[in-house]
């Protein structure tokens, strides 16, 4: 063979940034993210970290002899009505919600990836008809719906309250995933890859889902700060995690009471503090991320 | 017999509107097209955007739905193809037009040129790496560059990983839509020459579609002119180029532009003749909706759509 | 235009017909039926049977779902065993509150948010705008709840500025000047909290519509034809980017729905929210199943009602 018009081109060696690194300098440049990051790394090795060592069974426990204390060196926030320490709650409490807040978001982004990328892949009636479902999901007055359904749920539970969260929280994240594979699907390689045999299914997870997973990065993170915020509520009403396991809300839910509200700040202030930070530092890092990603919002 | 035979193919997109979302209307994109090529020739569709030429050329890949007539590729009906059949087409692959977003972003070199390999032949790891820097070295990129993305590569390079990919499975025909059209002027006689190269080694049969004459004459045997989805003229290279019946045609024709300023005026004169009598016949040549007529045969390469009266 | 509506209307029937299938089943799996409200549990079992039969409660699901939708469209929605008394009486009586506190609520969010998103997209990117993007950032952070949480401790029981519970001074007569008074007064607090977080929506679309108005080409043109200043804004570019921002009053009603749940929780607030809060702790379950029907029903309005506010105001939407 002879290719008399053709040289062997050498590439040039130099590497575009990748996203992590994208993400990262974005990360480091802005210094409100690069603050929540480090507060969020350290709240969380903390929180998972002593909870290894404090016994769940032990704080959530009833002592009638120290019934609302307000904070001293032996309870360094207090007690509540069943003498039990508000700072183990909180450990505890963050723990929990943090969990709950990850594994809703997971389920829901599993969810919202796999639908979305059907119904946009696909196009056509079959996106219609998946679309109009979602619709109307999204009408549903999702509060009240989520507090029936735990209210008559028969054997409660942690798990049956995150599926029942997911059920009803998986359409944000599908609706944006499903636009942008709208998008995806009539660019030049994945028609390439119709025409090279590659399988439908292939097309979709192999090729078109890569190229969501800086939105489905985003997404998630913003999600996790509104989760977090939604469990929190949903306990705080009581009908999220059981006294026996506190998270933020269940510290929260005792300000329902009045005289809790007006007179021990200690019991309630700074759950609804760590709540507040979690979720703003959540959606620092979310919103730092969706600049790295979108190079037209990019700081440098 | 020919490789590839396309009998009256008609793709309709359907226009969807009123309360339920029915059918109102549709757009006749590719309305009764016929052609056939030969094997180991270069066929080329000419035609301005929206004439229906890439329509055409999606169909016979299968990325359109075939609103009707048939198209037959050595002998099969590729239209009612059953997904059993799945490996005939393998023998017809596609060049796309825009070598920036018909490569995967997010996929290495060796992802990309292996992905038809991996659909169709099992390979073991060593030889697939082993097909793929072939390949590469074949359309005259280095071996080592295999691990690379398409971003560290420039459009002309980036085309010729487009080819890689097409070839890798070794088709019979390869449907090239204009694969030179978005790169540099100084990379697409590179390109073109390659494209040339690589039919000689491997005897591929090209659909070649373009809106430039210029390099369709370059590349062509056969040419087909199509206007709002339909043939205007088909013909041989010289029958086209120096032969040109109809006035859509001749337009064409006149149009491409040539380097040697000592013809501008001449060039200029035959135009504005050509522009008049287009002008002048355009009610005799299209019908009231400004579609062509049938074609009709003039020689025996040669079919024109001349005007049904006189 | 006219086929957008009709075509967005026969997508409402289903979805609300559907949103009532959801509520009977619902209402099905709740534990113990409309008898266990009605009768004394210490009645014989054979006769407990026996009234079943004749109510119907041992037919098949679907002819169930035909009674009980044939009776809610007719205005029947059940006893309430806690109250002793229709549904419907019970739901008029509390919807009113609700009524007045979402309208003062609504009124409160525009107030706040058209002034602050039109200085921030007007001076986009200067102090000004820096300040109310601040606040709409740590808007987004807070949850409702604890909001309103934190201005009751503070506004309610620290400082003493406003009532902690209830909807009106208990005593005064209805109808007099001082009473209309004290609803007003009871109602201030709640809605502000909740009108200060679900504005920062609001007020973000509105900063984002002006400063993409501010590039359209008439709005140059208009400044090249030598306009003024401040009749380019209010002649011009407000009415442009109001528009939409009326346009999604409808979805608001959703948000309101559930931030009602929590504000009349938190502040004692005899209204729908609190009733539901109630019902679901008291297994007052004809209750529960109405109001979340009523509340769905009205979300799926609010939604109909936005989308074709939108499609007279953004011909876009009209073509999908």
């Amino acid at each position: 063979m002879e290719h008399t018009n053709i040289n062997v081109i050498d590439i040039d060696t130099e590497k575009a940034p990748s996203m992590t690194s994208i993400i990262w300098r974005e990360i480091v440049r802005d210094k409100i993210a690069l603050l929540s990051l480090i507060f969020l790394v350290i709240i969380t090795a903390f929180v998972y970290g002593i909870s290894l060592f404090l016994n769940q069974e032990e704080i959530v426990k009833v002592d009638l002899f120290a019934i609302n204390q307000p904070p001293s060196s032996e309870f360094w926030l207090g007690t509540d009505y069943g003498g039990r320490d508000i700072f183990g709650q909180l450990i505890i409490g963050t723990r929990n919600s943090l969990s709950i807040g990850i594994l809703v978001t997971l389920m829901t982004g599993i969810i919202g990836v796999v639908y979305g990328l059907v119904s946009g892949y696909y196009g056509g009636t079959i996106d219609n008809m998946m679309m109009r479902i979602v619709d109307f999901f999204l009408i549903l007055p999702f509060l009240m719906i989520v507090i029936v359904f735990v209210a008559i749920v028969p054997k409660y539970s942690i798990w049956s309250f995150s599926l029942i969260m997911t059920a009803f929280l998986w359409m944000g994240i599908t609706r944006i995933i499903r636009s942008k594979a709208l998008q995806e699907r009539e660019l030049d390689y994945a028609q390439a890859s119709k025409t090279l045999g590659t399988p439908d299914w292939k097309i979709m997870f192999t090729q078109v889902l890569p190229n969501l997973s800086s939105i489905i990065i985003v997404t998630m993170t913003l999600n996790l700060a509104a989760n977090i915020g939604l469990e929190s509520g949903l306990s705080f009403l009581g009908f999220g995690f059981p006294e026996s396991t506190p998270s933020l809300g269940t510290l929260l839910g005792y300000a329902r009471n009045p005289q809790t509200l007006e007179l021990r700040w200690w019991i309630w202030l700074p759950a609804a503090v760590m709540v507040f930070l979690l979720m703003l530092a959540v959606r620092n890092v979310g919103e730092a991320l969706k600049r790295a990603t979108d190079a037209r919002q990019r700081r440098g | 017999m020919a490789l590839l035979e396309v009998k009256d193919l008609k793709v309709h997109f359907p226009i969807r509107g009123g309360i339920l979302n029915r059918k109102i209307d549709e757009i006749k994109a590719v309305d009764g097209v016929s052609f056939s090529i030969e094997q180991g020739k270069t066929y080329g569709l000419v035609g301005e955007s929206g004439s229906g030429k890439t329509t055409t050329g999606r169909a016979i890949i299968g990325l359109n739905h075939v609103t009707s007539g048939n198209i037959r590729f050595s002998g099969v009906d590729l239209t009612n193809l059953k997904s059993n059949r799945r490996d005939i087409r393998k023998e017809i692959q596609m060049i796309f037009q825009d070598p920036y977003s018909s490569l995967n972003p997010k996929k290495s070199v060796f992802d990309i040129v292996a992905e038809p390999l991996r659909n169709f032949e099992r390979l073991s790891k060593v030889e697939e790496r082993k097909r793929v820097q072939e390949l590469l070295e074949h359309v005259g990129l280095s071996p080592e560059s295999i691990f690379k993305y398409p971003h560290q590569f420039s459009g002309g390079q980036r085309q010729r990983i487009g080819i890689a990919r097409a070839i890798a499975l070794k088709p019979k025909l390869i449907i090239a839509d204009e694969p030179v059209s978005a790169l540099d002027v100084s990379v697409q006689a590179q390109v073109l020459n390659f494209l040339k190269d690589i039919q000689k080694d491997l005897n591929l049969t090209y659909l070649f579609i373009s809106h430039d004459l210029g390099i369709v004459k370059h590349m062509c045997d056969e040419i087909g002119i199509m206007y709002k989805g339909r043939y205007v003229e088909e013909g041989s290279r010289d029958d086209i180029f120096y032969n040109p019946q109809h006035i859509y045609t001749k337009r064409l024709i006149a149009a491409i532009p040539d380097i040697d300023p000592f013809k501008r005026q001449k060039l200029q004169e035959w135009r504005d003749e050509v522009e008049k009598e287009y002008k002048k016949h355009y009610d005799d040549y299209f019908d009231h909706e400004g579609l062509a007529y049938g074609l009709r045969s003039i020689s025996n390469t040669h079919l024109v759509a001349l005007p049904q009266k006189g | 235009m006219w086929k957008f509506i009709v075509r967005r209307l026969l997508i409402t029937m289903p979805q609300i017909i559907l949103l009532s299938v959801l509520v009977f089943i619902m209402a099905q799996m709740m534990p113990g039926d409309a008898l266990s409200g009605l009768i004394d549990p210490n009645i014989d079992p054979a006769a407990m049977e026996e009234q079943r039969e004749k109510l119907g409660l041992n037919d098949p699901w679907y002819e169930q779902y035909a009674d009980w939708i044939t009776a809610a469209l007719q205005g029947d929605l059940g006893q309430s065993f806690r109250f002793k008394m229709p549904v419907e009486e019970l739901i008029s009586q509390r919807l009113v509150n609700t009524f007045w506190l979402s309208l003062v609520t609504l009124i409160f969010t525009y107030i706040i948010a058209i002034p602050l998103g039109i200085i921030s997209g007007r001076y986009n990117d200067t102090l000004r705008d820096q300040l109310i993007s601040g606040y709409t950032y740590i808007g987004f952070a807070t949850p409702l709840f604890i909001f309103a949480l934190v201005m009751l401790w503070l506004f309610g029981y620290t400082l003493g500025w406003f009532p902690t519970g209830g909807s009106v001074e208990p005593g005064l007569d209805p109808g007099s000047f001082a009473y209309i008074m004290s609803k007003f007064n009871h109602l201030l607090l709640p809605a502000i909290s909740m009108a200060l977080i679900t504005t920062v929506n609001t007020v973000q679309y509105l900063r984002s519509e002006i400063i993409d108005t501010k590039q359209k080409d008439f709005i140059i043109t208009a400044r090249a034809k030598g306009a003024p200043e401040s009749r380019v804004y209010n002649k011009h570019i407000l009415r442009n980017s109001l528009l939409p921002i009326a346009a999604y009053f409808g979805f608001e009603i959703t948000g309101l729905i559930g931030g009602t749940v929590f504000i009349e929780t938190i502040y004692s607030y005899p209204g729908m929210g609190l009733l539901f809060m109630e019902s679901v702790l008291q297994r007052d379950y004809s209750v529960v199943t109405s109001v979340v029907l009523l509340f769905g029903i009205a979300s799926v309005l609010g939604a109909l009602l936005s989308d074709i506010i939108l499609s007279l105001v953004d011909p876009r939407i009209r073509i999908k």
